[in-house]
Formats: structure tokens, C-alpha cells, sequence
């Protein structure tokens, strides 16, 4: 063992030793990243059992046993999206609140594409249309802008 | 005449709307599928229920269709479907027990009978009827967790090369037997 | 006896109901003013028995009558007096009766307060809002009466209420939420009272406008009430899940806001007439449609409500005349309607015309999250869930374009506008906006993402805006006070509005990204550390309520070893039920929530526990109260009213 090594050890005790009733975590982590995607994977799977909770806070078994796969699967070094596919092959695509794309999901993302393009369309349409007859010109612009000014003044004058 | 059209575009849509609706009234949203249908079963390496030196593996169950069936003696439905299963396998069903001890906790695990729980499946079992060849004691429920069980009673259909053709999530009845399980084991013998 | 005169009472209202649905529509037709005058009458008449009636069922609920079946199931003779009366609508049954409360008040309200429209015009309104009492009236009667017995054989003690139904958030959140729902059966009444005459001018939109704006402002709070009761009583810290119940609340509300955004348009310029109508009705068929899918079971939700698909089949049907009738007039009706006003690209109009495509492709996110998986499994393809991730990946990228725009629409005027002077004024915001947000979240936080900041800079963009349009049109005025009066209180309803949603936006970006969480176990003296604070844990003392027991975990808060309070994570067990319920103790704070909730015993005298550091999570329901602050100010408009009334009287 190098030297270093054992300063780290002896430091680890003693810092242990004067903070003894420090808490300790129920789930413990490499790294921040992996505890970071450990609370995501929680708040994103879904409880089989379960009216509809995510297995961070449901109480029931099987969300309690999905909890602690995720750990230990998220421990191993996977990747998020590995846990949610390892999830999805024994439970199936319920078992996860993003929906997959599918020819029959896809709806779920083209359709507010589709009305908002046709919402735009039809108000360029629309105001075509609806100024057509209007001629208005920077000359008017500004006999406008006079006009409120008087109005105005007149108020302030009141 | 096109504004006349883009009127009834609501209603249209409405209507589509309450036929999907009106078939949701009669299915059942919580029924579940395992992500394991069509695949093989997973291995396992897991003790029968009775006597632990007798080890089981997936391999083992190969050659025969078979009913996995999960279930525990803390759950009630499952006890009243007993019945029912012992009748089947009365008429050559091959039922494996796969037993999910719900209260076994790892965090807590040190006051778990082993014994105990032998005598109230026994007990259990010889009231209610026996319907199982035997039963896999799935402890940290890991074969579970494989198969995509979420609770009990559930059961699979699984043919003679392991491959698993049915999940079944809540208890096995006449009617349920009738409907799914009949035609999918018809279809296996043409 | 008493539950029988009870029921009777309903009975009494449903015939009335029947009446006012039939005689003033029907005068309406024939053009028979003495049916029509009966209208107000008939109103009130069935708004008295219903009030009667749910008098009766208070009544029977706080004396324990535990021969009727609803009071066993959901009350006790332990519970406190107040979740008694909050029983009365905790279950389906109740909760049925109190949406008849609401629905014959607000159809009181209407007769007492539209003597100034036109009779053919009031007596529809009246007439419709009498159907849609029918409706409901029959349903209760029929299949879900809160006044059935259960006799010969009858509990001694009632089954109590859900234990998460016990919290003050509960009292309220129904009640509102349902002057809401039914707020908006009062614009669709309007809407469909205007087809049923053919005439779709601004004057329909001019007296729906209000009640919209009442309805509109209750739900919000009432939506507001139930994300804080979430967060206060489910012990997990959340307050908003996607789940099919809230969405059934968010969906109206959506529509309602699109609703309020184009009533304006439809009152001020006479444009966009066809669509505010089919608003109208699209807001209250959602209130229905939220209905179904709440009380019938095709939907797992969280909530737990009585499913029978006899009563989901009623209310399918209900549904079905409701809003197939209504959708049905309106294609027959809507070839007729032109609009002829004028305007150019850069105007108000179109400003608020792509609010309302925003709002509208919002509802249909959440529609078609919300009832895509049950299709899908209809299809046979298979079960999916749709949840958190898609629906706050969806809202997250709507937001930006909607923030944008409610940072410029104020400004732009009516019919056109020329944008080079606006665009000044913009670049100048945009850059405020950035500078403070930067030196807002760098001076708060070591890390800040990308997304947090653009997130947070529309916050702080849609807030400056407001501020400096504001600052703007007083200053057109002689005085600052001059100005601030002459603005005039539905300008001012747009601020409160705004603002509250930019307290919204700032709040769920910032306790999405800088709330902190951990899940620890601890034995009395064990300090855990999260943020800058210390939370010392004291150990358990049993607690005793008057319906449960349980273990109270005490905790103390420090601050660099300074005191900062001492908290009680509860832990109950229902006497009744025998159910467990998690207490969460929450000490709140403007900048910031910590949160504890205690969990299960583990070995050697340890418990786990929660802790939460929320930042900001309470500027969610101060801005959904700001929000519908700007609802409730209108009200109060009396010029408007005044206005209203010269009108009618012309």
C-alpha cells in the first residue's frame, strides 16, 4: 500500500471519528452523476402494481424491488437509458412514462406540430385577406401618431 | 361549401372520440403484459420451496408445455384460484408453482422462517387442493423481477422450447381458461 | 326519514330543472314571453331544494346516521366536525351532489344577474343551464343517490374518511375546482344560447366575458389548492404528477385561458367570432370529458374514485348529447357567421390568435397524452404509459415560443402596428432580462445549465415587459397616479395574469433544477447535512390524534450550528382504516421549502428519513394565486359593468 494511500485511510477514521453520528445515505453512490441518475430513473419508471405512482414514491413490493435493481444496476456503471431498457424488456414499454415512437405514437408529437403549422397558415391566409382592401401607408403611420399626440395633449390640457 | 365542411370537423372528431371512449368503458386498463412474451424463458438457478438442496433451472423445464404459476399464501386471490388450477392439472395440465414471498426483505431479512412457511403452504395446499408439480421458492424475487411479475396471482404459458406465449396478470377462472388460455394451446396443437 | 326528504328534495329540483329547461326554451321558439319570464322563477326554485338537499346530507353526515351508506363508507364518529362536512363531498356521491350545488347556484346566479339581456336571450342561457341540471340531477337520482340506507343491517361505526382526504387543502380544493367546472357550463350556455339565435355578434361574447372570467378564476385556484395539497399530503414532495385527474383540470383551464384571450378579440374587434364559440363549448365539454374519465375507470389514475362502468356509461352518454348536440348546431351554424374585421400581420389580434394556438396545441398535448394509452391498448398494441418526461419535455418546449410572445403582445395595438419603435424596446427588455437573470442565478448557484437560464430569462423577460408597458401607458398621462387609475382593472387583471405565470415559470425551472433530496437513515443525535443546512434528529415521540396514532420524528434545523426551527415528520395510523399515512413537515419560506418526511423503523433505534430542499416551490402557488387574482379582479370592474348594462339597455 503506497503511503498515500494510508494517510487517505488514517484521514478517512479520524474525520469518522469527530463526525460519528454524521447520517448515512440509504443509497450510496460512485459519483454525483450516478446518484443524479438514479433519482431520474425513480421519478421516470413507473410502479407495475400501482394505481399510478413512479417507483420513487410508491411503498408497494415490486416497486420496492425495481428501486433496488435500479441501484444495483446503476452501481454497475449503466448507463440510464441501458436501466430503462433493461426495465422495458421484463416489463414492457408500461414501465416507463416517456412513450416509445411508434407508427401509432408518433401522433403525439406530429399532431401539435401539424395544428400549429395549420394555426400559423391560416392567420397568414387570414390577414391577407383581411387587409386587402386596406391601404395603409407610412404616411398614414404618421397622421396617426399625430392624431394620438393631440388627443393627448388635449387630455393633459383638461 | 369548405367552410361548411371545416364546421363538422369537430363533431367528426367527437364522435371518433366517444366510440374509443365507449370501448374503454369494458376493458380493463390495469391488465399488464410482460416485455418477455415471445422471448425464451429467462435462466434461473433458484431452490424448490420444500427442500433446498433440490435446485431448479429454466433447463430443466424444457420438453412440456407448463403453467407458471405465481403465488403466495398472503395472497388471498391466489388462494381462491386453487381450486380451479388443481382441476387442471386434474385434466393433465402441467402447473410449476413459482412461490413470491412478499414479506421477505433483504434490508430486514433476519426474522424470515423458512420453516414456517413450509407448513402454511402445506397446510394451505392440502385444504385448498395441490394443483403444482412443485414449487420454485423465488426468495429475493428475482425470477420475478426476470419475468416482469409485478404481484400475484400472475401466470405464464410456456410451450416445450421455453419460449413464453401468455401473461396473465389476476386469477385463472373458468371463463378466463376459456377465452385465452384454451386457444393459445389449441394453436400449439394443430 | 330524514335521507328520504333528502332525496325528495331532488326529486322536487329535478322537476323544476325539467321545467326551466323546457318552458323558456321552448317560449324562446314560439316567441311565448310568459314562458320565458318564468325562467328566473324555476331557477332559483330548484337552486333552493338542492341547497336543501345538501343541507340534509351535512346534517345526517355530522349526527353519524350511519344507516346511510355513504356516511358509513366515508365518515365517522371520531372524526373532527370540519372532515365531516368535507366528507359530504369526499366520496362520488357527495362529490356528484356538490357539482349539483354549484351547477344550480351558478344557475341561480344567472337569473338574479342577467335582468339586462334580452329575454329570448336569457331564457335560452337559462334553459340550457337547466338541461345540463337535468343531466347531472338524474344521474344522482338514479345511479349515485348519497341518500341510499343500508338497512335492515347498519354499522356501528362508519368506515371514516380517506386519510389523505383529512388536510385543510381538501376542504377547499373541490369546492373550487367544481365553481370552476361549472363556471364554464355558464359560457357554454351563452355560447350555445348565441347559436340557438343565430346572432354571433360581440354582444354575446360582452356578457359572457365575465362569467368566464369568474369560472376560469376559480379553477385556477382550485387546480392551485390541489397541486399544494399534493405536495403538502402525499409525503413525496411533488406537486404536479401528469396524472389523468389533474390533467382532466388542467385541460378546461387551458381552453378557458385560450377562451378569455379570444372573448377579448371577439368583444373589442368582432373577429374570430366562430372560434370563440367553439371554445366556449370546448371548454366545458372538457369539463365533462375530465368527468368521465375520472369516474369511470378506463383511465388508471392515482385517485382512486368508485368505478362502475354502469355510471361511466350515464355519463358517457350525457357526454355524448352534451357535446355531440352542441358540436352538431355549431357545424350547422358557423357557415353563417362572417367576420369582417381588419388587420394586419403585426397586430393585437394576431398576437392573441397564436395565443390561442398554443393554448389549444397545450390542451391537445395533454388530451392526447392522457388518452393515447388507452387507445393504444384498445388496438391491441399493447400497454404504454404516458407521463412526466413527455408531457415536461412537450411543455417545456411550448413554453419558450408562448413566453416570447406574452412578453410582446401586450404592446402591439390593435388592427396593425408599425414594429420598428417596439422593436427598440424589445432588444433593450430581452437584454434587462438576460443581465438579470445572469446576475440572479450566478449570484445564487455555483452551476447554472443552459436550460435553466433561458427558462429563468423568460421568467424575468415576461415580468420586465409587463413592467416596462405598464410604465409606458402611465406615462402617457399627466400624473403617475392619473395613470395608474385610467388603466382600468381588466389592463391590470392582464398584469396580475402575467406576472403570476411568470412566478409559475421561474418557480417550476428553479425547484426542477436546484432541488435537492436525501434519503437517509438516522438515529436520535445523527446530523445530516443537505445544503447549507444541518438537520439534527432528535428521535420519535408517539403522537395521538383523534382519529389515529402514530410516531412523530423530531427534527432540528440548524444554520451554521444557529437554531433555525424544529420540525414534526409524522407518521399516522388511522384507527379505522388502519392505514398508514406519511405527515409531511414542511418548514416554508419565500426563497425556499425544507421538507421532511418520515419514513419506516430500521435496526437499532434508526428511521429513515426524507429530506427536501425546494428552492422557490412556493412561487408555484403564490403565481397560481396571482393568476386568478386577475379573474376576481375584473369583477370588480364597474365600469364594465355600468358599460354592459347602458348597452343592453339601448
Amino acid at each position: 500500500m503506497k503511503i498515500r494511500h494510508v494517510m487517505l485511510l488514517v484521514m478517512i477514521l479520524l474525520l469518522s471519528a469527530t463526525v460519528a453520528n454524521a447520517a448515512e445515505d440509504k443509497y450510496e453512490f460512485k459519483n454525483a452523476e450516478r446518484a443524479q441518475t438514479f433519482k431520474e430513473l425513480t421519478l421516470e419508471l413507473r410502479c407495475p402494481k400501482c394505481q399510478n405512482q413512479n417507483i420513487a414514491d410508491s411503498d408497494a413490493v415490486v416497486a420496492k424491488d425495481l428501486r433496488d435493481k435500479v441501484v444495483a444496476l446503476v452501481q454497475e456503471g449503466n448507463s440510464k437509458q441501458e436501466v430503462i431498457d433493461y426495465m422495458i424488456d421484463r416489463y414492457g414499454y408500461f414501465v416507463h412514462y416517456q412513450p416509445p415512437v411508434t407508427p401509432a405514437t408518433i401522433i403525439l408529437w406530429v399532431l401539435p406540430v401539424v395544428i400549429v403549422v395549420l394555426g400559423f397558415g391560416f392567420i397568414v391566409f387570414r390577414q391577407k385577406k383581411a387587409s386587402k382592401k386596406q391601404q395603409w401607408s407610412a404616411a398614414d403611420d404618421e397622421r396617426l401618431e399625430q392624431l394620438i399626440a393631440q388627443y393627448q395633449r388635449k387630455e393633459r390640457q383638461q | 361549401m369548405n367552410r361548411k365542411i371545416l364546421g363538422f370537423l369537430p363533431f367528426l372528431i367527437f364522435v371518433l372520440l366517444c366510440v374509443f371512449l365507449y370501448q374503454g368503458l369494458f376493458g380493463n386498463p390495469r391488465e399488464l403484459q410482460t416485455g418477455r412474451l415471445g422471448q425464451t424463458m429467462p435462466s434461473f438457478n433458484l431452490p424448490d420451496l420444500m427442500d433446498e438442496n433440490k435446485r431448479w433451472t429454466e433447463k430443466e423445464l424444457l420438453g412440456e408445455v407448463y403453467l407458471m404459476n405465481v403465488w403466495g399464501t398472503w395472497c388471498p386471490t391466489c388462494i381462491a384460484e386453487l381450486g380451479y388450477l388443481t382441476k387442471l392439472r386434474e385434466q393433465g395440465v402441467k402447473i410449476v408453482g413459482l412461490y413470491y414471498e412478499q414479506a421477505y426483505d433483504p434490508d430486514f431479512g433476519d426474522h424470515f422462517d423458512i420453516n414456517a412457511l413450509r407448513e402454511e403452504v402445506d397446510t394451505m395446499l392440502s385444504r385448498a387442493g395441490n394443483p403444482y408439480q412443485f414449487n420454485i421458492l423465488d426468495l429475493e424475487r428475482s425470477l420475478a423481477l426476470d419475468l416482469g411479475v409485478s404481484g400475484a396471482p400472475e401466470t405464464f404459458l410456456v410451450d416445450k422450447e421455453g419460449t413464453i406465449l401468455l401473461h396473465h396478470t389476476g386469477d385463472i377462472n373458468q371463463r378466463v381458461w376459456r377465452n385465452k388460455f384454451l386457444p393459445a394451446l389449441e394453436e400449439l396443437q394443430p | 326519514m330524514i335521507p328520504e326528504i333528502g332525496y325528495f328534495a331532488l326529486v322536487l329540483a329535478m322537476a323544476l330543472s325539467l321545467l326551466l329547461c323546457i318552458f323558456p326554451l321552448w317560449g324562446a321558439y314560439t316567441g311565448n314571453l310568459r314562458l320565458m319570464r318564468a325562467a328566473p322563477s324555476l331557477a332559483l326554485g330548484q337552486c333552493l331544494f338542492v341547497l336543501f338537499s345538501f343541507g340534509i346530507l351535512i346534517y345526517i353526515t355530522l349526527t353519524d346516521d350511519f344507516t346511510v351508506a355513504y356516511v358509513a363508507h366515508h365518515s365517522s364518529s371520531t372524526l373532527p366536525w370540519y372532515y365531516k362536512v368535507t366528507s359530504t363531498w369526499g366520496g362520488h356521491e357527495g362529490a356528484i351532489l356538490l357539482w349539483l350545488v354549484m351547477q344550480s347556484s351558478w344557475t341561480a346566479l344567472v337569473a338574479l344577474m342577467s335582468k339586462s339581456l334580452p329575454w329570448v336571450l336569457r331564457a335560452r342561457v337559462l334553459g340550457v343551464l337547466g338541461f345540463l341540471g337535468v343531466g347531472f340531477m338524474l344521474y344522482t337520482l338514479w345511479m349515485s343517490s348519497p341518500f341510499e340506507r343500508l338497512l335492515p343491517y347498519f354499522p356501528v361505526e362508519g368506515r371514516d374518511l380517506n386519510p389523505l382526504l383529512q388536510d385543510p387543502g381538501m376542504i377547499i380544493h373541490p369546492p373550487l375546482l367544481y365553481m370552476g367546472y361549472v363556471g364554464l357550463s355558464v359560457s357554454f350556455s351563452f355560447a350555445i344560447a348565441a347559436l340557438l339565435t343565430g346572432k354571433l355578434d360581440n354582444t354575446w361574447a360582452k356578457w359572457s366575458r365575465p362569467w368566464t372570467m369568474v369560472a376560469w378564476a376559480f379553477l385556477t385556484l382550485g387546480i392551485t389548492i390541489g397541486s399544494w395539497w399534493a405536495y403538502a399530503e402525499l409525503g413525496w414532495g411533488g406537486w404536479w404528477f401528469w396524472d389523468p385527474v389533474e390533467n382532466a383540470s388542467l385541460m378546461p383551464w387551458l381552453v378557458a385561458t385560450a377562451l378569455l384571450h379570444s372573448l377579448a378579440v371577439t368583444e373589442k374587434r368582432g373577429v374570430f367570432k366562430s372560434w370563440t364559440v367553439l371554445l366556449a363549448i370546448a371548454a366545458f365539454s372538457l369539463c365533462l370529458l375530465g368527468t368521465f374519465i375520472v369516474r369511470s375507470g378506463i383511465i388508471v389514475s392515482v385517485h382512486a374514485f368508485a368505478t362502475d362502468p354502469d355510471r361511466g356509461l350515464y355519463i358517457l352518454s350525457f357526454l355524448a348529447v352534451v357535446v355531440g348536440g352542441s358540436l352538431a348546431l355549431y357545424a350547422a351554424r358557423v357557415s353563417q357567421v362572417h367576420s369582417e374585421g381588419r388587420y394586419r400581420f403585426a397586430s393585437r389580434e394576431v398576437a392573441l390568435w397564436l395565443n390561442n394556438i398554443f393554448l389549444v396545441v397545450a390542451t391537445l398535448i395533454v388530451l392526447l397524452g392522457t388518452l393515447l394509452p388507452m387507445i393504444h391498448k384498445e388496438l391491441g398494441l399493447g400497454s404504454i404509459s404516458i407521463g412526466v418526461p413527455f408531457f415536461n419535455q412537450m411543455f417545456a418546449i411550448l413554453i419558450v415560443p408562448f413566453a416570447l410572445l406574452l412578453g410582446i403582445a401586450p404592446m402591439l395595438r390593435w388592427k396593425q402596428n408599425t414594429l420598428s419603435p417596439l422593436a427598440k424596446k424589445w432588444l433593450v427588455n430581452v437584454v434587462l432580462s438576460l443581465v438579470a437573470t445572469a446576475a440572479w442565478l450566478f449570484s445564487s448557484y455555483e452551476q447554472v445549465s443552459v436550460l435553466t437560464f433561458m427558462a429563468t430569462a423568460l421568467a424575468v423577460w415576461i415580468v420586465f415587459s409587463t413592467i416596462a408597458d405598464l410604465l409606458q401607458k402611465v406615462s402617457l398621462q399627466t400624473s403617475i397616479s392619473e395613470g395608474f387609475k385610467r388603466l382600468g382593472l381588466s389592463y391590470w387583471a392582464m398584469v396580475l395574469g402575467h406576472v403570476g405565470l411568470a412566478f409559475v415559470i421561474a418557480s417550476v425551472t428553479l425547484t426542477s433544477a436546484y432541488s435537492v433530496e436525501r434519503a437517509v437513515a438516522m438515529k436520535p443525535g445523527d446530523i445530516a447535512t443537505l445544503n447549507e443546512y444541518q438537520y439534527r434528529f432528535d428521535g420519535v415521540k408517539e403522537i395521538r390524534g383523534p382519529n389515529y396514532s402514530g410516531h412523530a420524528g423530531v427534527v432540528t434545523v440548524l444554520k451554521n450550528d444557529e437554531f433555525v426551527t424544529e420540525l414534526y415528520a409524522e407518521k399516522r395510523l388511522y384507527d379505522i382504516g388502519m392505514q398508514f399515512m406519511t405527515e409531511a413537515a414542511i418548514d416554508d419560506g419565500f426563497f425556499r421549502d425544507l421538507y421532511l418526511a418520515l419514513g419506516e423503523q430500521m435496526s437499532q433505534g434508526a428511521w429513515s428519513l426524507r429530506i427536501y430542499h425546494k428552492p422557490y416551490v412556493r412561487w408555484m402557488w403564490l403565481g397560481g394565486i396571482l393568476i386568478s387574482l386577475a379573474g376576481f379582479v375584473v369583477l370588480a370592474d364597474k365600469r364594465y359593468r355600468r358599460r354592459v348594462k347602458k348597452e343592453a339597455q339601448v
